[in-house]
């Protein structure tokens, strides 16, 4: 009887998966967020080729980091910035909804209690 | 998880430190669906379990360097999970939450267990403290022996064992008389 | 000469025209002072850019998400200042007051003005019309701890809005918070290492 309650929680606790549609936004979001960065992208390794060959190809895999880190960092702000608008537009909206509501949840009441005094009407 | 399994995350762990992103994805990948089912059944709403199932993971993100194996993720995971499930649960202790709203499977499991039953259970589980909940789904659902339930929750060992006992006979009185087993069940 | 005729004329006409339709966006003070002392003040400034970008990020497949986009479709900007206090009185009415007169200007119709006195909350709600179409919404907000003004500009759809509440995890409830004990919240440990096996 333990062995079979036991097992029944097993089988009723199996991990159930998110939507598709939450796997693929927690992925851009913890791929967007900032604490995403590269903490350090470390020393370029010794090697025993020769200098000048050495120190052409560290010049060209320089200027294609930077240019692909600047293009990286570019769309990474595009995203921030579309995220936080997201962000703002949802809080603006939560807060007017919130005062439309008390507005009229104030007119609400003050009709019940015209009808309380009135009940004729 | 196998060895190999381990092997792989571990790799991609290191490679998640120092910033590469799709390893960091894969990680994400990887854990979702248990950080996801905890959250789910601790806090019992879809959007609840997302909401926090995301801040659980951007709290990774600026946690990485802190974590030395795919073994400690997991763990690490299991553990900001619950507890930050325990805390949300705390401060919304009088809201009345809808009965969990996960899918639900409407055919026996492989192990022949009755999927009225299994309903049946995990809407027991929403009745339990937060507490004695978080025990049940650590050692059931992620297959936690006690000793690491109790690193986990901070709690005294004798604590969870005393969770585990008691939640279980409850929820043996409360499931008496439904089949355990789809053969069981009457025709 | 015929052909100069119209640019000229509109030209010279234009800047009255512009004057004569009516201008939904209202002048927001500074409100100098009241963000140190506000416990949490909220800016939000979103012009049609911003709308526009917001609007990419947000996702057709989620409920919330969607229901706000539908909102913001007809949207030319959302501006919102909200100041909220520790003690009550803490801001004057004449801080407000400087919206509150451009309301007056032609063009804004007060839709309701609402008092509360189990809140103490005066919520005054005023639209624009422009050709039997809403343009415009203005809402100011005072309470005891808090003051909020919010402007909208474009098509809004009032009902649509107001619904948006249950979405938002707020919930609707009639449950007395005052009497809640306040509990310290668990530590949130990550850095314990299971033992290795």
């Amino acid at each position: 009887m333990n062995q079979d309650i036991e097992s029944g929680m097993r089988s009723a606790l199996r991990p159930v998966a998110p939507s598709d549609e939450f796997s693929r936004k927690l992925l851009a979001r913890v791929a967007a967020d900032p604490q995403a960065r590269p903490k350090s992208y470390g020393l370029m390794p010794r090697s025993a080729r020769p200098l000048a060959w050495w120190l052409a190809t560290s010049l060209a895999a320089c200027l294609v980091l930077a240019v692909g880190i600047e293009r990286h960092l570019e769309q990474q702000r595009l995203q921030q910035s579309g995220l936080e608008a997201r962000r703002e537009v949802l809080q603006a909206l939560r807060v007017t909804s919130q005062k439309l509501n008390l507005a009229f949840e104030a007119v609400k009441s003050q009709s019940t209690s015209l009808a309380d005094e009135k009940p004729g009407l | 998880m196998n060895d190999a399994g381990f092997d792989v995350l571990d790799e991609y762990l290191a490679k998640a430190r120092s910033g590469e992103r799709a390893a960091l994805a894969s990680l994400v990948r990887a854990h979702q669906r248990s950080v996801y089912s905890l959250a789910l059944r601790m806090l019992g709403t879809r959007d609840l379990a997302e909401d926090l199932t995301q801040d659980v993971f951007m709290q990774l993100n600026g946690n990485l360097s802190t974590i030395e194996s795919n073994r400690h993720l997991g763990f690490w995971l299991r553990q900001v999970t619950t507890n930050r499930a325990i805390d949300q649960l705390r401060r919304r202790s009088r809201v009345q939450l809808t009965s969990l709203d996960e899918e639900q499977e409407l055919f026996c499991a492989e192990d022949g267990t009755d999927p009225l039953l299994q309903r049946h259970l995990r809407a027991l589980l929403s009745d339990l403290s937060p507490q004695a909940r978080a025990v049940l789904l650590l050692r059931y659902q992620e297959d936690l022996d006690p000793m690491d339930i109790a690193r986990a929750l901070d709690m005294p060992i004798n604590t969870v064992k005393s969770h585990l006992k008691r939640s279980l006979e409850t929820m043996r009185e409360k499931t008496g008389g439904i089949p355990m087993r789809c053969e069981d069940q009457p025709t | 000469m015929r052909k100069y005729t119209m640019p000229m004329l509109l030209a010279l006409l234009g800047p009255a025209l512009a004057w004569a339709a009516p201008n939904p966006k209202l002048v927001m003070p500074e409100f100098p002072g009241l963000a140190q002392k506000a416990s949490e003040s909220v800016t939000i400034t979103l012009d049609p850019t911003l709308l526009s970008m917001a609007g990419r990020f947000l996702d057709g497949n989620d409920p919330q998400d969607a229901a706000t986009k539908e909102i913001i479709k007809g949207l030319r900007g959302i501006y919102v200042r909200s100041y909220t206090f520790d003690k009550d009185t803490e801001y004057a009415q004449s801080d407000i007051d400087a919206v509150r007169s451009q309301l007056s200007a032609p063009g804004w119709n007060r839709l309701v003005e609402t008092h509360s006195r189990k809140t103490r909350a005066n919520v005054d709600i005023y639209i624009m019309i422009d050709h039997d179409q809403a343009v415009g919404l203005a809402l100011i907000a005072s309470e005891p701890r808090q003051f909020t003004i919010v402007n909208i500009i474009g098509a809004i759809d009032l009902d649509k809005l107001h619904k948006l509440e249950g979405q938002f995890g707020v919930p609707k409830l009639d449950i007395d918070e005052s009497k809640t004990p306040a509990q310290e919240p668990r530590k949130e440990r990550g850095s314990a290492p299971p033992p290795k096996s």
